[in-house]
């Protein structure tokens, strides 16, 4: 599997712009400005990314509530997004949706999602759109270690290898369902196994390595679009920030997260090992992340400046017609 | 009373869970598989004479599920099992130091559970230890598939000294790499790629290859080394390797159809063929590229870096099942008679064992 | 035009519209039947054979599902976000617990979370009402669970006739639709055109007319205050009876006119009393036309309790026509 320069850059832009985007929110959420639930995504850019590479806007996702990562990699505009997370009415969701429900269906976003394991269905229908319709799209639906247990992505593995459909489920094991353990919940060894009992390949990958998620990614969705049928790929990561915004944490060993910033760091990794390869310039990296800069300081000002959502807005959007 | 005899089970609970299930249909070997090989393992121990047992604690889920499994009633005694007490990083240095005290602790002899990853990291470290090599899955040349109760006895003949003489253990080649310094080993094959990342370890697919050094090579072996297999092979007790530069198809000399994965197998271009022989410096030709040992791709290197391969004989030390059991068999050491009865091979045509033991 | 019956004005509307627009799909557990066995396919054509013969016209698009309601239902969702109008079979109403999820956190959010951006045109056909002697799990009447959430638009027809129209409207519809049928009225017959044609959500049948008093209702029991209000006449009380047809969009106009003119109101509604469409509309009433009433309201329901097995007391506990009748007569005499 090739990667030119072009890839190389837009996956680097991609996982930079989730980091600087959700360190930003971590840094907004605590003036108290941002509203309600905020999960967020920094740690584990790798895998959007290196998963969403792949695909374009006709190609289809779900996401989980942490889902920020998951619709800049989909292609969703940041602006909006950010704007969106302010419940403003610019925002993409007309800030009626908020950071655990963006969705961008004209980018093949079908939604972050409120409830764990809420992914699974909704992409075997996206799956089984593409199959009926006979048009080459894949879906891919994410959930995380906790999701992973729930019936929905049990029965939804069933079904995506039953109907042998183009869809790929990519398990996003952080190592904890809100506040508990993996090695609690789980009663498999590595939650790719599940994929056994379903028949179809499971595999493991480390999901702070982006070459290793791309690698995988991308043979299981040139399988499922050639009519391969289904793969599970569980990515091994670890979240830099707590459950959601506001939780101290005190479950998770003290030095944990620095360990895995210091020395696994997605992004840095990345880098590091692009400029080693000749595949991309350092000069190339920094100019990108003047752009990152620039467009979240932008997105937070226009987010702020923005009009909330006014009282007629209130009953509009429930229904096409009613 | 003959002197305590312990032997090491080293299993790794990461093994075996690669691209290779997506591109090659690899088997799957759960953990509850390798634990029910460690049970069976620990019988055949018992049986054999084996005292004591060290293993190394993981956070996979192997010595949980095991002391659950070692509390309930077994048909066969199983000898004590310790785990060592040791900090848990889930990762290589829990192998590399739990070897190491099992080494320190004096084992007659180490199992390993895993593939040829694992063997690799504990051939760092066994020094003159004899392993025996149990494969978990299809997808390993270093370790064979076996099954592990025989694996067990033949281990405990030779750690308790049962089976001394030298044709019970034979040693292995190893093969090394440096960059800059640092070093690494296989001990099947390495093979450089000039791909320019590395994303899942597994070697499948064969476009960019460029180099391939093998330090042993069957012609029934599936992996990398079934190249040079098919067109010079050279048994694990040969004193030289083999060296093939390789090309794509439509541009070498020869084309070899190999199995280099299980379920894959595909036309790989040769270019030349060299013997290897041991502590011969070999270069490395491409500027920029990947390492592959063993067929996982761990090391990526750039034309700055200072890239060395060569041939060792040092390798670990291997316990021969066959030959432990046929020595078994031959000396009657699981035999024992009762004076009192008649003995069964005394009787009729079936006295060739008898004579010869 | 032809005398038809109400499974076979299902049956006739899923084809048209699997016919004229192949986004179309229909699936369901068994509503083809025989997927995978050694027998014939199409066997079963659905528990009830509502769907028997579409798998042989419109082959794939005609889909057995696993029991796995969570993922087949969720799967119909997201299809219809992603360019199919599936129709998808939930066997019995009372299996909504195994997958309500995907209906009422998914199916009916979309739009609104997203900005307005989303259309999911899904119908979900369901079975429901007691009186098979199918006790607690297979005969409840839960539409009112569905009409309680913004999003949905809920479908409960009472002849053959509007079934299909009902039914077609709710296929080429763009928003999410439960669509409920009663499963004692698969074999009523009533005269049904050929050809597709639609009837609008939102807009109730009066399906009696009449001066003294107004019988609210809906399903099966459309057919029961018919024959309350048939008994009534005799005794010189003119029941008006209006067919809600649709619970959301509900058509208050319709049942305001009427109670406005009458003056009086009987609900009739087979589901459990608390928080239900009798007790929706006698707030409605009671908000809006307080001034017409010459009588408090009177809701005839069934019991709060769950659909008993035995025939002696599943016959107790669905409304008759009886008691619609005696709650009548008690308002017909009412003096303040």
């Amino acid at each position: 599997m090739q990667l030119n320069k072009d890839d190389a850059l837009r996956a680097y832009r991609t996982m930079k712009t989730i980091r600087v985007f959700e360190d930003r929110v971590h840094v907004e959420f605590e003036t108290g400005e941002v509203p309600g639930f905020v999960h967020l995504y920094a740690g584990e850019e790798a895998i959007a990314t290196g998963v969403c590479l792949h695909l374009d806007d006709g190609d289809r996702i779900a996401s989980t509530h942490r889902g920020h990562g998951h619709c800049i990699a989909k292609g969703c505009d940041v602006r909006g997004m950010m704007a969106e997370i302010y419940g403003r009415k610019p925002g993409l969701c007309a800030g009626k949706g908020g950071s655990m429900h963006i969705a961008d269906l004209t980018k093949g976003m079908m939604g972050a999602n409120g409830i764990v394991g809420g992914a699974p269905p909704l992409v075997c229908g996206a799956g089984l759109a593409a199959k009926t319709l006979g048009n080459g799209r894949v879906a891919v639906g994410f959930v995380g270690d906790g999701g992973s247990n729930q019936g929905t992505t049990h029965e939804s593995l069933n079904l995506a290898s039953v109907w042998q459909l183009p869809c790929i489920f990519v398990v996003e094991n952080n190592g904890y369902a809100e506040a508990t353990s993996v090695k609690y919940s789980t009663a498999c060894d590595d939650l790719a196994d599940r994929a056994s009992g379903f028949n179809m390949p499971g595999i493991v990958v480390d999901g702070h390595d982006f070459f290793e998620v791309y690698e995988v990614a991308g043979e299981a969705i040139d399988r499922a679009r050639a009519g391969g049928g289904p793969t599970l790929i569980e990515c091994k990561v670890n979240r830099y920030y707590g459950h959601f915004e506001g939780d101290a944490q005190t479950y998770r060993a003290p030095d944990e997260v620095e360990n895995v910033r210091q020395n696994r760091d997605c992004i840095d990794n990345f880098a590091a090992r692009a400029v080693s390869a000749g595949l991309v310039q350092e000069d190339d990296l920094a100019s990108i992340d003047r752009d990152i800069s620039d467009l979240i300081e932008d997105a937070v000002n226009l987010a702020k400046a923005a009009p909330k959502p006014e009282a007629e807005d209130l009953l509009t959007d429930v229904y096409v017609s009613y | 009373m003959h002197k305590t005899s312990a032997v090491g089970i080293l299993a790794n609970p990461a093994a075996g869970r690669d691209i290779r299930r997506l591109v090659a249909q690899a088997s799957v070997f759960p953990l509850a598989e390798k634990c029910n090989m460690i049970s069976r393992l620990l019988s055949a121990l018992g049986a054999g004479g084996v005292d004591e047992v060290y293993m190394m604690p993981d956070a996979g889920g192997i010595s949980r599920r095991l002391l659950r499994m070692l509390q309930t009633p077994s048909l066969q005694p199983r000898p004590p099992v310790t785990f060592f007490d040791m900090p848990v990083v889930d990762g290589a240095a829990d192998t590399l130091l739990a070897v190491e005290r099992m080494v320190e602790a004096g084992v007659g002899a180490i199992v390993v559970l895993g593939g040829d990853g694992t063997h690799r990291l504990v051939a760092q470290v066994c020094g003159d230890t004899p392993l025996t090599a149990l494969s978990t899955g299809t997808n390993n040349v270093f370790p064979a598939l076996r099954e592990a109760t025989i694996a067990g006895l033949a281990t405990a003949l030779v750690a308790t000294g049962q089976v001394t003489d030298d044709g019970a253990t034979c040693s292995n080649k190893a093969l090394r790499v440096s960059v800059n310094g640092t070093r690494d080993l296989a001990l099947v094959d390495i093979c450089v790629s000039t791909a320019l990342w590395t994303g899942s370890k597994a070697v499948w697919r064969v476009d960019s290859l460029s180099q391939l050094f093998v330090a042993f090579a069957e012609a029934d072996a599936v992996g990398l080394s079934s190249v040079a297999g098919l067109i010079r092979p050279v048994s694990r007790r040969d004193h030289a390797g083999v060296r093939l530069d390789l090309a794509p198809p439509g541009e070498a000399a020869m084309s070899v159809t190999a199995p280099i994965a299980p379920g894959l197998v595909v036309p790989v271009g040769v270019a030349a063929v060299h013997d290897l022989l041991p502590g011969e410096r070999q270069t490395v030709c491409a500027p920029q590229g990947v390492i592959a040992l063993d067929g996982e791709r761990e090391i990526e290197f750039t034309d700055g870096d200072r890239v060395a391969v060569w041939l060792d004989d040092d390798g670990p030390r291997t316990i021969d099942v066959e030959r432990v059991m046929a020595r078994a068999a031959h000396s009657g050491l699981l035999t024992s008679t009762d004076q009192t009865l008649s003995n069964p091979l005394q009787k009729g045509d079936s006295t060739d064992a008898a004579e010869q033991g | 035009m032809g005398i038809k019956t109400f499974q076979q004005a299902i049956s006739e509307a899923l084809a048209l519209e699997m016919e004229r627009d192949e986004r179309v799909i229909v699936m369901g557990e068994d509503i083809v039947g025989g997927s995978g066995a050694d027998g014939e396919m199409d066997a079963w054509g659905g528990p009830l054979g509502v769907t028997k013969g579409l798998w042989g016209k419109f082959g794939d698009r005609v889909l057995d599902t696993p029991i796995t309601e969570s993922a087949f239902i969720g799967a119909a969702i997201g299809a219809a976000t992603t360019g199919l109008r599936p129709v998808v079979e939930l066997m019995f109403i009372d299996f909504m617990g195994v997958c309500f999820d995907q209906i009422f956190n998914q199916a009916a959010k979309f739009r609104y979370m997203f900005g307005g951006k989303a259309e999911t045109p899904v119908v979900i056909r369901t079975m429901f009402g007691a009186g098979l002697r199918a006790a607690a799990q297979h005969s409840q009447c839960l539409y009112p669970l569905f009409t309680h959430i913004p999003g949905l638009k809920v479908v409960v027809p009472s002849t053959p006739y509007d079934a299909k129209g009902l039914l077609i409207e709710a296929i080429r519809d763009n928003d999410p639709v439960i669509f409920c049928e009663h499963k004692l009225l698969y074999t009523q017959e009533g005269e049904v055109p050929d050809e597709a044609y639609t009837i609008p959500f939102g807009e109730a049948a009066v399906v009696r007319e009449g001066e003294d008093l107004t019988i609210v209702t809906l399903g099966r029991m459309v057919h029961r205050a018919v024959e309350a209000a048939e008994a009534l006449a005799g005794s010189g009380i003119d029941c008006e009876i209006v067919d809600l047809r649709t619970t959301s969009p509900m058509d208050e106009d319709a049942i305001l006119e009427s109670v406005e003119n009458t003056g009086r109101l009987v609900v009739v509604d087979e589901a459990n009393p608390r928080c239900n469409i009798a007790t929706d509309i006698s707030a409605l009433v009671a908000q809006s036309a307080f001034d017409a009433l010459k009588a408090p309201i009177r809701m005839v329901t069934a019991p709060h309790s769950p659909v008993p097995f035995s025939d002696a007391l599943e016959d107790l506990y669905i409304p008759t026509a009886a008691s619609i009748e005696a709650a009548a007569r008690e308002l017909a005499e009412y003096r303040s």
